[in-house]
Order: C-alpha cells, then structure tokens, then sequence
C-alpha cells in the first residue's frame, strides 16, 4: 500500500522560531528610557511639569492635569490668565511654527477646577511644626499652600482686609477676574490655614514674637514703597502713586483728576493703570523710556492697550512739570534708550533738541516698587535693596525666611508663586531634614534637535477670543476669552512633550527586531486621532536585551526625545556572564 | 475516439492526457511546446468537457510552470506538468529545486533534440541531461505505457516524495496513435489515493521550507535524497506489481524481452525498444540467441537488476538515441559504471544509434548485433549507421 | 499626532539577521502583522530570505516557502492554486521579492502572473539594487547612484515599475514608505481584501547599499516622499492614479544628502535628476487629472 511504502520526507523545515537567535549581542549602545526637562519646565518660576499636565489635558484626563499643575502652583487659573509665561518663550515648538499657548491651557484647566469644584487630595498627616507666613499674597500663598500641603500648621498673617496681594491690589479685573482670584485663594485657606486678617508686623519685637511662638517664619511682605522720579513732586494733588491708584481701584474708587491722564512707566503695572484710566473713560498716554519692542510689559498687553485707545509716547523722559491753566505741562525729551546686562539696568543719552511737551490732568508715576529694608535693620541683612537670603530662601536670622519682591527683582506673580514653593521646601527640610529632599535639576533641558518633528504638521497656535473691543471699555470684565473645549484639544496636541513620554508606541512600532515590550496596555486613550478600534497603548516599555541590535531607531522617532543611547556591552541578559 | 475491443485510439500524447485526468492531479501549470502540446490541449479539453477538474495555470514558461508547480505541490496538492527539448532545459534550475524541495510533483516529458541546431526530432538528450538534478525517470515506449506510467509516476513520487519525470519520444511515441485500454476511473483511485503530504505549508504549523541553511544540514539533504533514492528502485517494481494487479499490465525498472540464454542483449530505453523487438524476432528465428533489456527506470539506475540480467552473457549493445559529447552515449556511460567490479562482465558495446531521430530500422539492429556480437568492446561509443 | 495603529499580533518575530536599523525588517514586521495568520509567504532570494528564513528557525509565524529568484509570482500563483484547489480559497498568499527579483529576473513571471491576474499580493521590498550580494546596480537603481557596478553613477535612469504594472491592468498597484508604518499598513489591509493581482512596491532605503546612518532609514524614506523622489501612490484597474501625498515640498538635495551613493554628485547632475523627478511628478498628476475617481 502507498502508506506503507511511503519514505520519510525531507525534513527540512523549520521547527521553531527566530527567537532562539539572540541578536541582542551584537549591540554597541542601547535605547533608555528617560525623562528629561523640558525647556518649558526649565523657564517656569513654578518648575511646573508642564508637558505632563498638557499630555494628560490631550488624553482628556483634567484633574489629573490639574493635580500635576497643584503640585506646583496653586493659581492654574490665575497664572493662566496673568503669567507673563517664559515657558512659551523657551517653547521648542516656537522652532517649527508657533509656541504652544501654555498659559490658555493652564487656565482652561485651572478654570474646569474651579466650574468643577474638584478638591484636592486630604493632608495625609498633621504636624506639630507650625509655621507663621507674613504676607497674603503670591508668594505668602503659595508657601503657606505647600506647607500645608506637607501637614505643617500654618498661620498667615496679613494686613489688609483681603488676601491676594498684588494679584488683588495690583492686577485689574480686566485681566483677572475677582472670583477666580478669591475661588483659588479661598481653596488654600480651605486646606486650614490659621488666617489673620489686618493684622500688621508693626516692629522687629513683633516679628520676633512670631520667631518665638512658631518653629519658623516666612516673611513674604512684598515691595509696598513706591519708586520715586526725583523731577516730580509727589506732593502735588495732580500727582497719583500708581500703586495706590490700582489699589483703590480693586475696590471701585476712582481716584482721578480731570480727563487727561499721563502714566510714566513701560512696564505692567503702568499698561494696567493706563488701561483702567481708559475704561474711567479718560484720554491716557503713556511715557516711557523705552522704545516700543523693548517694553518690560508683555506684547499682548502692549497691543491691547492701543486697541484700546491707550497712546503711548514711547523712547522719551520727562524732565519738569509746569502747572497750566489748563492743566499740567509735562516737559519731556527723547532718549536713546539701550538695556544693560541684568533686568532693570539700562542706560540713556538724552537727545537734546528732541523736546516736547505733554499736556494732563493727572500724572500716574508707575516705574517700579522697592522694599522698606529698614523696618528690619539690625535684625535681617539686606543687600541692594532687598532681604538677604541664601539659596534656601533663609534671611540671615536663622528660621526666618523671605521671599517674593521683598528678596527678589524677579517681580511677577508667578515668580513669587514659584519662591514660595521654594522656600515651602527649604522650611520643610529646615523643620524635617529627613522627609523633605531639595530638588536637583542638573540635565539639560531637550531641545528641538531631539524632537522628530515629522510627527507634528504645522498647526497655528489656538487664538483665545478677546471681548469686543466696543464693549471693552464699559467695564472691568476680563478681556481674553478662555480657548473652547475643542480649541484646548488641538492646543495641547500641538505640545512636543519634550523630554515626557506620551506613550504613543512610536518606539514600540518602528523597532525592527520587535525588541520593546509594552509593561502594561491602556484601553483608555482620549487622544483626538485614536481610531476606535486601534491597539492597545503602552503605558510604560522595556527594551528587551536579547535581541535589541541598538541601532536606534526608536531614538530617532520618538517625538518627544524621551529615549537616548547608551552604550552597551551588547550582552543579552542570558549571557550575562558575557565580559 | 475511436474504441474498440482492444481500447481507444489514441496518440501518446492523448493517452498521457487520460492518465492525467485518471490520476486526479489538483494544479496543472502548463506551457506549450512542440511536440509536448497535444498532452496540454488534450487535459484543457477534458477541462472542459467537464471530464476532469484541476487548477489550470498557463504561465509565461516551462520555467514559471514548475515554480508554479513545486510550491502548489509543497501545499500539498496534487500536481502535474508537461514540456519538451528547451522547455525541460529551461526548468532545469527547479527541476534541482523541486527535488530538493522532495515535491512529488510528476512531470512528462516529450524528448527532442535540444538547440542548436534547431530540431524537432526524437532524442533524449534534454532528459537524460538531467539525470543529476534528482528526479526519478521513466521511459516508456508506447501511448499504453505512457498512460500506465503516467498514474504510477504519481504513486511512485508520492511515496517516495521525489518527483518523477516520465519521458517518451517525439513523435514516435507522442503522436503515434495506437488502440489504447483506458482503465476505469475506479481503479485508479483505489491504486491511488488521495495525497496526503507529511511536510507541507500548513498555516496550521506555520513550519517553512527553503530557507537558507548551513553545510551540514545541506549535507544531510542529499544524503537523505540518497537513502530515498535507494529505495525506489523496489518501488516501481512493487507498483508496477500492484497496477498489473488492477489491470493486468506489469511494469518493472527493466524489461526483459526474450531474454532467456542469450548470448547478446541489446540495452535500449523508449520507442527504440519496438525495433529492438522487431530485430530480435527476426534474429530469434534464425536462431541467434539475442534478448532485449528495456531500461524503464533510468534514474536511479536499478544497477543491480541490470548486473543479474546480464550474467551470462557475452555482449551487451547498448543503443543511444542521445549523445553527450566529449563523453557519448549516456546510458553506455551508466551501464559500464553499473559493472563495475562484476565477474564475467560482458563485452559492452555502446552504439550512438537514432541521434537526432534519424531512423534505426531492425535491419540495422540486426546488422549491427553481427558486427559487434564477436568484437573486442571499446571503452568510446560508436556512431552507428 | 498621528498615532500608528495597526495591531502587532506576533506574526514577526525577535531574532532574524537583518542588518541594525534595517527598515525591510520593519516593512516587514508591518506586512505581515497587517496580512494575518490565514496567510503563507513566498521568498525570492533577497535579504527579505535571509531575514525570513535561517534554518531551522523561522522569522515568520506563517509557512513561507522560499523560491528562486526569478519566481517569486509563479511560486505564488502555484501556492495560490494549490490551496483553491484544497478548498482554502481564502487564505492570503504573499509574495515578497526584491527589486532584483521584481524588475529584473522576476519581470517575466511577475508580467505573467499579472496577467493572469492570480489572486496573489506581491510586495516588492525596492532597495534600489542588488545588495543582499554587496550592492550591484538593478533596474531600479536610479540615475546617478553609484553601485558596486556603477562606480561613476548609473547613466540611466531607474525603471518605472508602476507604469509597466498600470498596463496590466491589475486591480491594485501601491507604492508605500517605512516612513509612514500607517500608509503601509492600510495599504496591506486594503489590497488583502481585494481579489485578483495587487502589487505593493515598498522603497527600503539600505543602510549599506545607499549609505545611510543606522537610525537614518526611516527618516531617508519620507525624504524620498516628500521630495517626490518616490510618491506615495495607489492605481486602481491600471486606470485609475490617487497620490496619497500631494505636496512635494523638500527639494531633493535633502534627500540626496542623507546618502553616500550620490555624494559624488556635482550641482548639474542634482539639477538634472531634480529635472526628472519634476517632471515624473507632472505626469503622475496628469495621470491623477484623467482618472475617474474611482477606487476599490
């Protein structure tokens, strides 16, 4: 029978797979996983985790984004309206058409957190330590929040009626909002801070009473004093302190003479008086040094104000007044005006023959605060001006400490924010030094080179609306309108997420050895171009060493430059005793 | 058609296509060529008459044909093929391919002279040219046997997953036409089965074959050929048994034709069998003492069934209608190496008789057998008129 | 971002000999994943057979058979044809061959099987040469590029392999990138989902054969696309052209300086093929102008 006279075939067919073949030897480097600062992270004064949480908004995960934003600011929604947002200036995306609108999306989940009334997470333990923080403003917030946050008792102690500080007093309600600003305030008080309102440190005994009843102390009491043009007199009913003009303004008091209004100054708090002078309905000018592109104040609020109507009368000082019939002559001269080295230094030749006069009602110096160092003489050092401190926010008396525009001329909000969390940190590592481990950020930050641009079209930057301008200059609402939801998306879809991985398997696909595991899959996936009916996404990889052949490759098409090369022996793990 | 009593006229060609449709093959690539296509028109014809049933290619050359052809086998279906003279030559890579590939594919083959020159005539050149690429090879001498053999090819290769190439001759065989007995379609499928291949692409193993391998496994490829090829020449004889069983006509490696004491044997493979019988008749009657040795089975060359029907004789003729120059006649080579070493070896004598299909009629047998029957064999073959 | 979602079910596995960076194995491991397991492969000699094969270990999950080098569409219409025969009409036979194997030696019986539109999907893996052997000039190599026979840069220019095809009227032609794993895979799914003849051409930019940086193939790939040095295409019936890529926005200098095999070349010859790819563009869009639209 055939069967039986059947000869055994050939067996030359494969019996088992390729996997037997450990291609992992002849490796000379190998892909790890890292995370690397962005640069975005790397301008922040709050050190935020900027690409994590714009990741998570585009996976549609919100509070967790909001949480990863708590870690390190606890005003998303007032930072998102008013940061003057150096992360979008280091923004790597700016390099293939437009930074990423950071601060739009900041405030878009700072605002759902709000609209939400999501909570944060309970304070796991309470500690005996308490700290006393002088000072309800940015910084004075922001430290007794992170304190707080730790299980430190904390008390504030503030002099005026209200918290906020300079986001209060300073700050219009055009460009913050007054219930957002109390809503976020009011969170951090939730958390039990001890609060004391109107309650002022008269003197260096009271100061040294606090230092004794708590186990440290946090002076966060800004720069009050305003700075004075020697060729003005500041006693004259037509001169007003900007500073207490905005002040009073925060509370509706109109302060202003007349109709014509001169502001002196470039920076924002001469833009956000010269603009709510404009909504009183007067005629302003602004006169400042500098020239137009190099104004301290932010572009957009530069643009706005002429929007608005605001004239700016820029490259120029005023060098006497004379007081007219008709109001006050202001006799003012051109100037070639060149920055120094260090912010605030510049340098100025008059232009003699370039004179000119302005006419006003009321003359608003706003060219700057300074610090009263000499209520602390004798008992904290100061050094140009402002409290001396060490690296760790510490002032020369040991368990005090300052921070905010009382030690530093970095004076913007989140600046101050990003001090206080600092000197949270400091005061918890002083009061815990085991628990509380300072942070050191040494890498550098990614930069666009390692960024495979391939994977991102170009695409504008999503435009906030902006209030009409007819109907800007009724009122005090806000003008910049927060991005759609829709626009959120696409915003934080256009983020590199330089340095943090988003999990979107390029690695995974383009190795050809099949050479990287996904640890775990995610079913959840909210990103926009995720087809229903797609594969698993990794949340976490490996590199497996017995067959990666380390050519790279996941290297070069990681969007986000979260993988780099080492060198390696090439020994797959079976081999270990490879040498 | 015409039937008789004594079964259908048919050409060769036709009857190898009966064979064929009998045999149930499942692919067939097929390109044509002269004097091969008869065999092509015939089995698309019985296509579509509805006769028979098998996936049709055709292809753009004998060469896509057997590619076609090894890896529909290697799926393990049932396949056949045709070609002639230059289409064999032009497969002759994948002739090595398919043996090695071990795809019991059956292939019939029409003998012609190879080019150049051009020619159309019967000679086994283009066959026998491929005795080292590891088919097996039959040689069959009339229409009746190319049917026979065309169904035994497949039980052959199948068994011994080696492909088999049946020959016959041009015209002499291919398109004479002759009464022949076609068995009942019954009978063939009881002789053979439907094919179950051990080792095949199964998506179900996802096992592979061809890939590259290292010497040794190379090695033990051919030495595995050769333990396979050891056993087919038993193998033909044990389904030439069984066929004859079924229907009566025997088949061996050899053919003994009035064998008995003779003194000369004439070694001959194909048509020229039929003159050969012709000769030894006539010479048998005036009482010479010559037989006939067919060789059916050239590949493996049954050498030991060849040394026991020659002892005892003192002349062998061998006839080659092929010539392999520099060398001769190729089945002269094979037998003078199959005695090696064999006590009493007869005289061998190798005639390049029919080269280029020019006529060899009995007178010439005869005279040729009085020629050589007393001389002294040279090592060279001779041309012969 | 485009995320890349076809679903890796094992069918390629860890372990195959292809070079560090090869981006074929990539191709690979894209084709098969998207083809299946109701599927068997046939490998023409190629580094697509060294890289399957390796005996007696398989890099592939599906049976492959491996063929000779002229076959691979013979071989295929035969495994086609034995298992119809079988009654396994629906499995996938994929036939992967080199630009060696498909332009050259492989023309015949790719013509052939083309023409007798066999229900087969051949994927041509277009390196642009021979260079499992070292890095001969095929058919497919483009002018100017230098070559282990071509020292001083091909004088012809590269075979149009998409056109020769058109005219056999098939039901699908494609021209796909291992820049685009997305591109490649859709075109795998469609083209399995359509009987008769599909032809897939895949450029491999060959990290010794071209010169290019181990991790630089992928990126070489889409310079290829971009600059409309190879377009990414589909032709429907033979008739019918859509370009999947419609702008043509890098020169092809970048694309050129990626790779040794034209650093040789002077601002005219760059001129000169930049000419001929202007003017391959053109008549694609022309071909895209007259089709009626129409798609599988």
């Amino acid at each position: 029978m055939v069967a039986t006279d059947k000869q055994q075939a050939s067996p030359l067919w494969t019996t088992t797979t390729s996997e037997v073949r450990l291609t992992g030897t002849w490796r000379e480097a190998k892909p790890d996983y890292h995370v690397a600062p962005s640069p975005c992270h790397g301008a922040c004064p709050v050190q935020g985790d900027i690409a994590s949480w714009i990741q998570q908004v585009s996976r549609s995960e919100y509070y967790g984004a909001w949480l990863t934003l708590m870690e390190n600011n606890p005003f998303p929604a007032i930072a998102g309206r008013i940061c003057h947002h150096p992360c979008e200036t280091a923004c790597n995306r700016q390099q293939l058409d437009e930074t990423v609108g950071i601060c739009s999306l900041e405030r878009f989940v700072g605002d759902m957190a709000l609209t939400q009334s999501w909570a944060l997470p309970a304070i796991k333990q309470d500690d005996d330590c308490s700290v006393a923080i002088v000072g309800g403003g940015p910084a004075g917030l922001s430290c007794a929040y992170q304190l707080r946050r730790r299980g430190f008792k904390v008390a504030l102690y503030e002099e005026r009626d209200q918290l906020g500080g300079l986001m209060r007093y300073g700050i219009p309600s055009y460009r913050l909002d007054r219930a957002i600003l109390d809503a976020e305030i009011e969170r951090i008080i939730d958390l039990g801070i001890d609060l004391h309102l109107e309650v002022e440190l008269q003197d260096q005994a009271a100061l040294k009473r606090l230092h004794k009843e708590y186990d440290a102390v946090y002076l966060a009491t800004g720069a009050s004093q305003s700075k004075n043009l020697p060729m003005l007199d500041y006693q004259q009913p037509w001169v007003l302190d900007s500073a207490a003009f905005l002040a009073a303004m925060s509370h509706g008091q109109n302060m202003l003479l007349g109709e014509r209004i001169l502001v002196i100054g470039g920076g924002s708090a001469a833009i956000d008086t010269a603009r709510s002078a404009r909504r009183l309905g007067k005629a302003v000018t602004i006169l400042a040094l500098e020239p137009e592109h190099l104004l301290p104040a932010q572009t957009i609020e530069v643009t706005e104000a002429l929007e608005e109507g605001v004239e700016f009368v820029c490259g120029a000082m005023m060098q006497s007044t004379q007081v007219k019939d008709k109001g006050v002559q202001l006799h003012c001269v051109k100037v070639d005006f060149s920055a120094g080295a260090e912010r605030g230094e510049f340098a100025i030749d008059v232009l003699t023959g370039s004179e000119f006069n302005l006419v006003a009602d009321t003359v608003i110096p706003a060219i700057g605060q300074q610090v009263d160092m000499d209520r602390w003489a004798g008992l904290l050092a100061a050094d140009q001006g402002l409290a001396q401190t060490d690296q760790g926010w510490q002032t020369s008396c040991r368990g005090i400490f300052a921070g905010g525009d009382m030690a530093s001329m970095d004076r913007f909000v989140t600046h101050a924010v990003g001090m206080g969390k600092q000197a949270a940190q400091a005061i918890s590592h002083y009061l815990r030094p085991h628990t509380e481990v300072a942070q050191v950020k040494t890498e550098k930050p990614v930069g666009f080179e390692a960024i495979n641009s391939y994977y991102y079209p170009i695409s504008k930057r999503q435009k906030q609306k902006q209030t009409e301008l007819e109907t800007r200059l009724d009122g005090f609402s806000e003008v910049q309108q927060a991005l759609s939801d829709h626009g959120a998306m696409i915003e934080a879809g256009r983020c590199f997420s330089c340095g943090t991985c988003t999990y979107c398997d390029n690695c995974f696909y383009h190795c050809p050895d099949m050479a990287i595991t996904k640890l775990a899959t995610s079913e959840i996936d909210g990103s926009p171009n995720r087809a229903q009916s797609g594969p698993s996404r990794g949340i976490g990889y490996s590199i497996k060493s017995d067959y990666c052949k380390g050519c790279g490759l996941c290297v070069a098409e990681c969007p986000t430059g979260s993988i780099i090369m080492r060198e390696d022996s090439g020994c797959s793990t079976k081999q270990e005793s490879c040498s | 058609m015409t039937t008789n009593n004594d079964g259908t006229l048919l050409s060769g060609n036709h009857a190898v296509a009966w064979g064929v449709k009998l045999a149930r093959p499942d692919v067939a690539p097929l390109y044509p060529i002269t004097p091969q296509t008869p065999i092509l028109e015939k089995i698309i014809e019985l296509q579509d008459k509805g006769l028979m049933t098998v996936e049709l290619l055709t292809p753009e050359s004998e060469h896509s044909a057997m590619a076609a052809a090894i890896a529909a086998s290697l799926t393990g279906a049932r396949v056949f093929s045709a070609t002639s003279s230059q289409g064999l030559l032009l497969m002759h890579e994948l002739l090595h391919y398919a043996a090695g590939a071990r795809a019991p594919i059956v292939l019939f083959n029409v003998n012609r002279t190879p080019a150049s020159p051009w020619g159309f005539w019967p000679d086994q050149l283009d066959s026998l040219a491929q005795r080292d690429t590891g088919w097996i090879q039959l040689y069959s001498e009339t229409p009746q046997e190319s049917l026979d053999t065309t169904i035994m090819a497949f039980a052959i290769a199948e068994a011994a997953n080696i492909p088999v190439m049946v020959n016959h001759d041009a015209f002499y065989v291919s398109h004479a036409v002759e009464a022949v007995r076609i068995p009942d379609q019954q009978w063939v499928d009881q002789f053979l089965p439907p094919l179950q291949l051990e080792h095949k692409l199964d998506t179900q193993t996802g096992r592979s074959f061809g890939a590259p391998i290292d010497q040794a496994a190379w090695n033990r490829s051919r030495r595995e050929m050769c333990d396979a090829m050891t056993k087919v020449e038993s193998l033909v004889s044990q389904t030439g048994q069984r066929w004859g069983a079924l229907c009566g006509r025997n088949y061996g490696p050899l053919e003994h034709y009035r064998t008995a004491q003779a003194d000369v044997l004439i070694v001959t493979m194909g048509s020229m069998c039929g003159t050969v019988r012709e000769a030894v008749d006539e010479m048998r009657q005036q009482g010479q003492s010559v037989g006939l040795i067919k060789v059916r089975l050239f590949r493996p060359l049954p050498g030991a069934a060849l040394r026991e029907a020659l002892v005892g004789v003192s002349t062998v003729l061998v006839l080659d209608r092929n010539y392999s120059p520099g060398m001769g006649g190729i089945l002269h080579q094979e037998l003078k190496s199959a005695l090696f070493g064999m006590e009493k070896a007869p005289q061998i004598h190798g005639l390049l008789a029919g080269v280029g299909g020019v006529n060899v009629a009995a007178e010439h047998i005869q005279r040729w057998v009085s020629q050589y029957a007393q001389a002294e064999a040279c090592v060279d073959s001779i041309w012969v008129e | 971002m485009e995320l890349i979602d076809y679903q890796d079910d094992g069918h390629f596995f860890s372990g195959h000999v292809a070079c560090a960076g090869c981006v074929e194995a990539l191709a690979l491991r894209v084709i098969l994943n998207t083809v299946g397991s109701d599927a068997m492969a046939v490998v023409a000699p190629s580094c697509s057979a060294v890289i399957c094969g390796g005996y007696p270990a398989s890099a592939l999950k599906i049976p492959v058979f491996h063929t000779t080098l002229e076959s691979a569409a013979a071989s295929a219409s035969g495994v086609k044809r034995g298992l119809v025969a079988q009654g396994k009409t629906e499995t996938t036979v994929v036939a992967l061959a080199g630009d060696g194997g498909t332009y050259d030696i492989g023309l015949q019986a790719l013509s052939s099987a083309a023409e007798r539109n066999e229900d087969i999907l051949y994927i041509c893996f277009d390196n642009e040469g021979y260079m499992n052997t070292g890095g001969q000039k095929s058919s497919s190599t483009p002018k100017s590029a230098v070559t282990g026979s071509t020292p001083a840069g091909k004088e012809t220019s590269k075979k149009n392999m998409v056109e020769i095809l058109a005219a056999h009227r098939i039901p699908y032609i494609a021209t796909t990138s291992p820049g685009d794993l997305n591109d490649m895979a859709a075109k795998v799914e469609k083209a399995k989902a359509i009987r008769g003849t599909k032809v897939i051409i895949v450029l491999i930019p060959c990290l010794a054969g071209w010169g290019v940086v181990d991790d630089g193939a992928v990126k070489t790939a889409r310079l290829a696309v971009d600059s409309g040095v190879f377009p990414l295409l589909e032709v429907f019936g033979g008739h019918d052209y859509v370009l999947n890529k419609t702008t043509k926005n890098q020169p092809i200098n970048d694309y050129l300086k990626q790779q040794k095999r034209y650093r040789h070349m002077s601002v005219e010859q760059i001129a000169s093929l930049q000419a001929e790819v202007d003017e391959q563009w053109q008549r694609i869009q022309k071909r895209v102008e007259v089709s009626s639209g129409f798609e599988a």
